[in-house]
């Protein structure tokens, strides 16, 4: 067993909709294999590393826990106190994870424990949490006309039938067309028409290490009725041995109805050796805004791909990112903006900072279909370079179509300002900490786009700069 | 086979003014492409074992390899086997006189300012050699340019005068494993020039006047090779600013460039190959590698170039900057009407240490007409201070073209500084209005906001080129605006 | 005896379906200089426009004749030809194009449609030399790009310069004192005097009075909704300094 296709019990195998969706992903992917050197949306992420041969996939038990709760519920099997919670409890610690012997510090006074903090964020928020990819219930209590499921539960229901697997053309993207073959959990969001969320949204996924090196994919759904407004934030984080080679691929459909509006945040904070590849397909109509930014300070190799189909006129969109890396990772922000209606607009800033044996990767794209004026694309991409061994590839796109447009992209990179650091040495600052302020400085280029402030607050504090 | 090369000399019996076009007379050779074809080619042109050794290895390379499909063009599958690699131009159908040529050419030459005499050459009513004391002048020129030690001729006349600087210089920029195109032009190639810069010597002329008039049958295959030696100065002209009905489809040539110490190349090209007509039939597909080498510290090298024709273009004139401080420079217009298609940019690859490059592109599209810059910029670990500053302007004028930009960028280096900006726009109706509220028609305005876009990259242009180039220009767009 | 130059009758225009011009008439003759006051808002800008048949303006209904003949279905370049020179509230940037090539093609090809010779470029190089001392716009002005990073007041000057050089029998100002210092005022002013000649009409169109102290006009009308809703003399003009618009419009 190993690799990325494997043969597993999944769920779902008897909806037939629901199956030959998967069925299409695996042919899809089987056709298109993984990218190589010369496929020229991967150009610069070589999957040499991506070391599949030991991955583990695990079917979801969440249905079957389902049941267990509901029989529970009716007060049938009531064995460990009533506990609410559906964590795997009896491995003695409180906060319900599994730790070497000895190795839990609960109890002690002040102490909180390393994966409590990974499974809070410091603002409030409606908190969905995911283990290896798999959702932990329960569900917080969202108001009305928001509708939240296990996208499980989605198709079962058939409320996912309307836009599974139709956001995303699985022929262009390989790990998205292996996400298909594979889906069972992640999140189904609707927010219904005119509905607007008064709390972000979040979806913490949390990776413990083990001793196998899983692979997991996560697929969620989110569908902004006409005029709704939400905020979403996935944070991909992990504890225990850093070292575990589990691989996470993640696929978001989103569909932006009328006038609706998403902030759409995300913290790729993934163990080192892990492997972290998302796709983000957004659909978008008429008068709508889609707000992105990305930070991705983990993982061996990351990507983080946002794909924008501005379909239909003032459409919007704003995709922001920040990378900050050492080691020997590779991390790729690579957009695709389509610019398919007139009078459509985008903006996108990405500011990276490379240290270590790093490599940072920018693909970046505009597309402007031929009769789609009056719109406007703007990019920027920027980075900076810490160390001799540190790599930046760059390709800022623009494919135009239709004359009467305004589109412009730039990029840059370079070494710290060696003028600012002595400016602020001769003011008395250490040097190390003045690099620090110029490094924190410039990622916050970037992060000073999030609107909400504690979400912006909460970002920043992941954006430090690399240990040297 | 005809293996005996036809000796022709000419009234004056002067044997240079042949030594370029001489073989054009002789036989073609049968279409297709194999080894026999290339040993042909070689017998032919009277050249030594080892430039048919090389040919050979590059053909026997060639078969191994796949046309590229990563550029953004898309021509009809090119068939290989039926094109001819050694044939004479079809002289048997020359008008007799410019009242047989095609008025609508005529026209363009009017428009461009030609002397008579000289539109005759270009529409090739007579022969080279007949009319224009153009052969005369450049042997005149030989002579004054040899006193100085600068050898100019054709290719195949220095690989038997001075086959020790051309074994050591040939394929040593593009070797002819480097593409497709290359490789087969480096198994076929049938003519070109050679240029050599001795040491400290200011070339005191424009390298132009011969060719505008030469490249009237330069073949399907050309090469050229220019090297600058140590402290050394040449500018060199390719190409002919006026229009050319040329019958070949395939153009795949190589330009070499060796840039030593201190040295400095500039080179200018005006391409103007046949575009097709308004609905894209016929044309010239050009395929070209052109590369310079920097390999001296301090050398310089400085590619401009306007390119207004040709149905599908393909190519990237790129600087390989391997000495300290070297520097190299890319000027590009490219225009693209009707259904024309280019795919071009260029490369600089920096190596040595402190070394610049600066790339200025100005795209126009017009009609249905897609045109591509694809640009790549790299610093190797080692070149520390590299500097590179890119700047990629389209202009799009109609609602049916298309204008990309693909610029890759590595750098491997935290020392050095990179930028790059592109920007599309239109002509603005402000801008319109404005010329014609001061009394300016609108083709008149269309061309004057045009040259003003391009000026950055024209004013790199020797004098006497630009003129005719922003005519050029004004020719190309006609009938693109209203 | 007075010859009508530009004479407007009863016309309607709009942009974009939005009716903006709503029967206006007015008669210019020749020598005589006009200012048009008005709110913000009120148009002023689309009446020019109109005049020098910027494209995007649709007149409905209405003539307006200049020198007799009609000027809408003339191009907008053919208007220019005959004398029509419109002084840009916010001239547009061309980039790549100097000021001096610029002012050749525009002399040039309003001389041609005169069945005049072209300007040889030393005679023409002189003139712009001289023109552009009297408005202090150097010899290195003239080298750069049309308007390209040129501050307000320079490219009031540049606009001027080029009304002196195409010397226009029909002058448009519009809002020519916007973001000027008085000295730049005063520049512009001298400039629109000095083609003062008994012959050569003028428009002015401004908000406020400020130009007007400069360049004295013999007839001053209030324009608000589309036409002209009252006429008087330049005494006007201090009436609507002191008092403001509000009573025109109230009108309504």
């Amino acid at each position: 067993m190993g690799g990325l296709v494997q043969k597993v019990k999944l769920f779902g195998e008897y909806i037939p909709w629901f199956q030959a969706m998967r069925d299409k992903g695996a042919i899809a992917f089987d056709e298109l294999g993984l990218p190589t050197p010369k496929t020229e949306a991967w150009k610069y992420t070589k999957l040499r590393d991506l070391n599949t041969d030991d991955l583990v996939i695990e079917p979801s038990n969440f249905l079957a826990e389902m049941r267990v709760a509901a029989e529970e519920a009716c007060g049938c099997h009531h064995e460990d106190g009533g506990c609410g919670c559906h964590h795997h409890h009896g491995e003695g610690c409180c906060c319900g994870h599994h730790h070497e012997e000895g190795e839990c510090h609960c109890h002690e006074e002040g102490h909180v424990c390393e994966c409590q903090q990974k499974l809070h964020v410091p603002f409030e928020a409606y908190v969905i949490h995911f283990e290896k990819g798999k959702m932990i219930p329960p569900f917080p209590d969202f108001p009305r006309g928001v509708e939240v499921m296990n996208l499980m539960e989605a198709v079962l229901t058939e409320d996912a039938k309307e836009y599974l697997g139709k956001v995303v053309d699985i022929k262009l993207h390989p790990f998205a067309a292996l996400n298909n073959a594979y889906m069972e959990e992640g999140i189904y969001l609707c927010v219904h028409k005119n509905v607007k969320v008064d709390k972000p949204i979040v979806l913490i996924n949390h990776t413990k290490s083990g001793e196998e090196n899983i692979f997991f994919n996560i697929r969620n759904l989110i569908v902004l009725e006409q005029g709704a407004e939400a905020e979403f934030v996935e944070w991909y984080n992990y504890t225990g041995a850093v070292k575990s080679r589990y691989f996470a691929n993640v696929v978001n459909e989103i569909v932006l109805g009328k006038n609706a509006k998403l902030s759409h945040y995300k913290l790729q904070d993934e163990a080192f050796k892990a492997n972290h590849i998302a796709l983000s397909v957004v659909k978008q109509k008429s008068d709508s805004n889609y707000h992105n930014c990305c930070l991705q300070r983990g993982a061996n190799i990351g990507r983080n791909e946002v794909k924008v189909l501005l379909n239909d006129e003032n459409a919007s969109a704003e995709v922001n990112a920040a990378y900050i890396m050492s080691g020997w990772a590779t991390l790729d922000t690579t957009t695709d903006i389509l610019h398919l209606s007139p009078r459509t607009y985008s903006s996108q800033l990405v500011k990276g900072v490379v240290g270590g044996e790093a490599k940072g990767v920018f693909q970046g794209k505009i597309h402007i279909a031929p009769d789609a004026v009056q719109t406007e694309g703007n990019q920027l991409h920027r980075a900076l370079l810490l160390t001799d061994t540190a790599e930046i590839d760059v390709k800022p796109e623009l494919e135009i179509f239709a004359d009467d447009v305004k589109c412009s992209h730039g990029a840059a990179s370079g070494e710290l300002d060696e003028n600012q650091l002595f400016y602020m040495q001769s003011r008395g600052i250490g040097r190390e900490e003045a690099k620090q302020i110029l490094i924190d400085a410039y990622l916050n280029e970037a992060l000073d786009k999030v609107k909400n402030p504690e979400i912006r607050a909460w970002l920043s504090d992941y954006a430090h700069a690399p240990q040297e | 086979m005809n293996s005996q090369k036809p000796e022709i000399i000419d009234e004056s019996g002067d044997k240079y003014k042949y030594g370029f076009v001489t073989d054009i007379a002789a036989d073609s050779a049968p279409k297709g492409l194999n080894e026999d074809i290339i040993r042909f080619i070689s017998q032919k042109k009277g050249e030594p074992d080892w430039l048919l050794e090389f040919r050979l290895k590059a053909y026997e390379f060639w078969k191994t390899m796949k046309e590229p499909t990563w550029a953004k063009l898309n021509y009809d599958k090119i068939d290989y086997q039926d094109l001819s690699y050694y044939s004479a131009p079809k002289q048997k159908v020359a008008p007799k006189s410019l009242d047989e040529v095609d008025p609508e050419l005529l026209q363009t030459y009017e428009k461009l300012g030609i002397p008579l005499k000289e539109q005759e050459v270009l529409a090739g009513v007579v022969a080279v050699d007949a009319v224009f004391d153009s052969v005369s002048v450049a042997t005149t020129y030989r002579q004054k340019l040899a006193e100085q030690g600068i050898i100019f001729c054709s290719i195949s006349e220095a690989v038997k005068e001075h086959p020790d600087l051309v074994k050591q210089y040939l394929g040593s920029v593009v070797p002819y494993t480097d593409n497709f195109f290359a490789c087969l032009n480096s198994a076929v190639f049938t003519d070109g020039s050679f240029v050599y810069i001795p040491k400290g010597v200011r070339c005191p002329m424009e390298l132009s006047t011969y060719f505008r008039i030469n490249a009237k049958n330069t073949g399907q295959f050309e090469r050229t090779l220019i090297v600058a030696d140590d402290e050394s100065y040449v500018s060199y002209l390719e190409g002919c600013t006026a229009p050319q009905r040329d019958e070949n489809q395939l153009h795949a040539a190589i330009v070499e460039i060796v840039v030593n110490k201190n040295a400095e190349v500039k080179y200018s090209t005006v391409q103007n190959w046949y575009p097709g007509d308004k609905d894209g039939k016929g044309g010239v597909y050009n395929f070209v590698t052109k590369r310079a080498a920097c390999r001296g510290e301090n050398s310089k090298v400085s590619w401009t170039q306007v390119e207004t024709g040709s149905a599908v273009t393909w190519k990237y004139p790129s600087c390989v900057l391997q000495g300290d401080n070297s520097s190299g420079e890319f000027y590009s217009v490219a225009i693209t009407n009707n259904h024309q298609q280019a795919d071009t940019g260029t490369k600089m690859i920096h190596i040595g240490k402190n070394t610049s490059s600066k790339i200025i592109s100005k795209g126009i599209s017009a009609g249905f007409s897609n045109q591509t810059y694809r640009g790549l910029v790299r610093v190797a670990p080692k070149a520390d201070n590299a500097r590179n500053y890119s700047q990629c302007d389209s202009l799009l004028i109609g609602s049916h073209c298309g204008s990309h930009t693909v610029p890759y960028v590595e750098n491997r280096n935290k020392t050095a500084k990179l930028e790059h900006e592109a920007t599309t726009s239109k002509i603005s109706d402000e801008q319109l209005f404005y010329c014609q509220q001061r009394g300016i028609g609108e083709e008149e305005a269309v061309s004057l906001i045009v040259n003003g876009f391009c000026k950055e990259v024209m004013q790199h242009l020797p004098m006497e080129f630009a003129i005719e180039a922003a005519k050029l220009i004004n020719i190309s767009l006609e009938g693109s605006f209203g | 005896m007075t010859t009508p130059l530009l004479e407007i009758e009863d016309l309607h225009a709009r942009v974009a379906d939005k009716e903006i011009i709503k029967g206006f008439n007015l008669t210019i003759n020749e020598g005589e200089v006009h200012a048009i006051m008005g709110p913000n808002g009120a148009g002023k800008s689309t009446l020019s426009n109109v005049i020098c048949g910027k494209p995007g303006y649709e007149i409905t209904s209405g003539s307006i004749r200049f020198k007799g003949k009609d000027l809408t279905k003339m191009s907008a370049e053919d208007r220019a030809r005959e004398g029509i020179f419109l002084c840009m509230q916010y001239p547009v940037e061309i980039p790549g194009v100097a000021v001096t090539t610029f002012l050749k093609h525009s002399i040039n090809a309003v001389r041609k449609y005169h069945n005049l010779p072209e300007l040889d470029t030393m005679e023409f190089v002189k003139m712009v030399r001289e023109e552009g001392k009297k408005l202090g716009i150097d010899n290195e002005m003239i080298k750069r790009p049309v308007n390209v990073g040129f501050s307000g007041g320079e490219k009031k000057r540049l606009e001027t310069l080029q009304m002196n050089i195409l010397k226009p029998s029909f002058a448009i100002l519009d809002e020519a004192d916007s973001g000027l210092d008085v000295d730049a005022l005063k520049v512009v002013a001298e400039g629109m005097n000095a083609l003062r000649d008994g012959k050569r009409s003028m428009l002015i169109i401004t908000h406020y009075q400020r130009l007007l102290e400069y360049v004295v006009p013999d007839f001053v009308h209030v324009y608000a909704d589309g036409h002209i809703v009252k006429s008087g003399d330049k005494t006007l003009a201090a009436e609507i300094e002191k008092d403001g618009y509000a009573e025109y419009t109230r009108e309504r």
